[in-house]
């Protein structure tokens, strides 16, 4: 299969905002396929297949939207397929096509999604649709939100390991800070940990700028196989070629009280520790804390980031929160986590978010990022996705290679 | 004039990303709807129903998997486990707090919770997994806790879904 490398041809995204009123979805996503065609320098005719990555048919009042985002692009009458992981739909549909370049049933393909989970609706119906992502007889019903499960397993996460809220509020603080040197982040901010451990609290021990935001935004990326980007992109000798290298996807059960004792248990996301092994393996990755040089993590709260990091294996159970404290996934750290601004601060239109945190790595290893946030010399990166309390996970690994 | 009901807004947007030359410069005249729409399920509970049934009866149900024992709350028909169909057992309604989270805000379905409540995740006396529900009467928030023993109080409704003819109440140890 090394034979038929997947490469990253380019990518393109939209300003990321609480409420971008000047569009639909289908304006935002078709803002971000044509700024994903100028970066990587083809003729969308040229491109042999559509995929359509958005979660909620809720949000727009509209079914089946990846029949108009592929019309309202001229993909017509091109093959297509619609992917919905959850939260993880983005990262979800990247392996999607991955597998179908990978495969040869297209050599190239472009990957589109976008949502309005800012403005559609207001902020509690916006938690009770995306309740609905949860089991709606048995956890919804009883007062279960998103928040709720997450803040239930940062508490265990606390009680077993001496997590503090000081230690978690240090990732809310770094993921807005990175989000001030990027123009397309929704919450962008200059805060101390103090800020947010006296921010309203949402649902113990979570306050609300250990929260990630609600977002209307779009993204878009092109894969390829490197043939046909040599021979279709007008850009691809301009700079380095980027790999998508490795992909790997877990799962979990559903409710979280389902999940046997003590590993997973309610403190820990099995299903990306799976995702990490699979995509690690493909990768020939041993010890990722020093073979990956810039990670995406699915921030969704704050403590998710050190529980991501902990299961991804750039550290022991427990040992996040003081490696965060340390600065290690700051920029300028060892390694840099969410230099984007994340979910937090960058902001996370669902079907979106996983193309976004794509995006980034490719700039990042291209070097193309505001040099503000540049990682140095940085060659491999990664990204975690997750739908649920981790139901469905997928870590997506992109290389330099030059 | 026209009349267009449910109209929010009409108003020129800028350029999100500025300064200008803006691409988009000739669509920047937005009109923005409010839609109403509601709607009723006739929503079947399955092979679940038995559990909801027996709690008007006040009484609380697993289900238990005849191959590996494992007991299942809430009741699963198959034991994922296993792939074995289970059967009905009947437990004390008593267990201990895991863990559980304070909410200071409601979702909009359950606009008629008074905040902040309690959604706690119970390991049942006689059950292997975690059942999640409110618990009420908790009293002084800082004392709950991981090993709080709770046990089901019931109440006779009306209520919207038959899973709120339950909740958990601190209980004696
Ligand atoms: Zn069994």
């Amino acid at each position: 299969m090394a034979s038929r490398e997947v490469v990253v041809v380019g990518g393109g995204i939209t300003k990321f905002a609480a409420e971008r009123v000047d569009a639909s979805v289908r304006d935002l996503v078709t803002e971000a396929v044509l700024l994903a065609v100028d970066d990587a320098g083809v003729d969308l005719q040229t491109v042999e297949h559509g995929l359509t990555s958005y979660e909620s048919d809720h949000f727009n009042r509209q079914m089946t939207l990846g029949a108009i985002l592929h019309d309202h692009i001229g993909m017509v009458p091109k093959p297509n397929v619609r992917v919905e992981g959850g939260g993880a739909t983005g990262a979800l549909a990247l392996r999607t096509a991955f597998a179908y370049v990978k495969s040869g049933l297209c050599d190239s393909i472009i990957v589109y999604g976008g949502e309005t989970n800012g403005r559609s609706v207001t902020s509690a119906t916006a938690q009770q649709f995306f309740s609905l992502s949860s089991d709606a007889d048995w956890e919804m019903m009883v007062g279960g939100t998103y928040t709720a499960y997450y803040a239930a397993m940062m508490r265990e996460h606390m009680r077993l390991y001496g997590t503090t809220e000081r230690q978690f509020a240090h990732v809310a603080v770094k993921n807005r800070r990175n989000a001030q040197f990027n123009p397309v982040a929704q919450k962008p901010m200059d805060l101390t940990v103090d800020d947010v451990l006296n921010s309203i609290p949402i649902a113990e021990p979570y306050k609300l700028l250990d929260c990630s935001l609600l977002s209307d935004g779009a993204a878009a990326v092109i894969l390829a196989t490197e043939d046909w980007a040599a021979r279709h992109s007008t850009r691809w000798n301009e700079r380095p070629a980027i790999t998508f290298a490795a992909t790997g996807c877990g799962t979990d059960t559903m409710r979280l009280g389902d999940r046997p004792f003590p590993y997973p248990g309610l403190a820990h996301f099995r299903g990306k520790r799976e995702a990490a092994r699979q995509a690690y393996k493909m990768a020939g990755i041993k010890n990722p804390r020093t073979e990956i040089d810039v990670a995406e993590l699915y921030d969704s709260y704050s403590g998710v980031e050190l529980q991501a990091c902990e299961e991804l294996g750039f550290c022991e159970y427990g040992k996040a929160g003081s490696l965060a404290e340390d600065g290690v996934f700051d920029l300028g750290g060892d390694l840099p986590v969410n230099t984007s601004g994340g979910l937090l601060g960058r902001g996370a239109p669902v079907g979106a978010t996983g193309i976004a945190q794509a995006i980034e790595i490719m700039l990042q290893l291209r070097g193309q990022a505001d040099p503000r946030r540049q990682v140095a010399n940085a060659r491999r990166g990664l990204t975690d996705t997750h739908a649920g309390t981790g139901t469905h996970c997928v870590v997506n690994i992109f290389e330099r290679r030059d | 004039m026209a009349t267009v009901t449910g109209k929010l807004k009409h108003l020129p947007a800028p350029d999100p990303l500025g300064p200008n030359p803006d691409p988009w410069a000739d669509f920047r005249e937005i009109e923005v709807l409010g839609l109403e729409w509601t709607q009723h399920y006739k929503h079947s509970l399955g092979k679940y129903s038995r559990f909801f049934l027996e709690l008007e009866n006040r009484r609380f149900f697993a289900t238990r998997c005849p191959k590996c024992q494992k007991v299942w709350t809430p009741p699963r028909p198959v034991c994922p486990d296993d792939l074995t169909i289970t059967g009905w057992v009947e437990l004390s309604g008593r267990g201990q707090v895991v863990s559980f989270s304070v909410l200071h805000y409601a979702p909009a379905m359950l606009s008629f919770l008074k905040t902040p409540y309690v959604l706690a995740y119970v390991k049942m006396e006689g059950a292997d997994t975690l059942f999640a529900h409110l618990l009420q009467n908790f009293g002084d928030l800082s004392q709950i806790r991981h090993g709080m023993p709770v046990r089901v109080v019931y109440n006779n409704g009306p209520v919207d879904h038959p899973i709120m003819l339950m909740a958990f109440e601190p209980a004696d140890s």
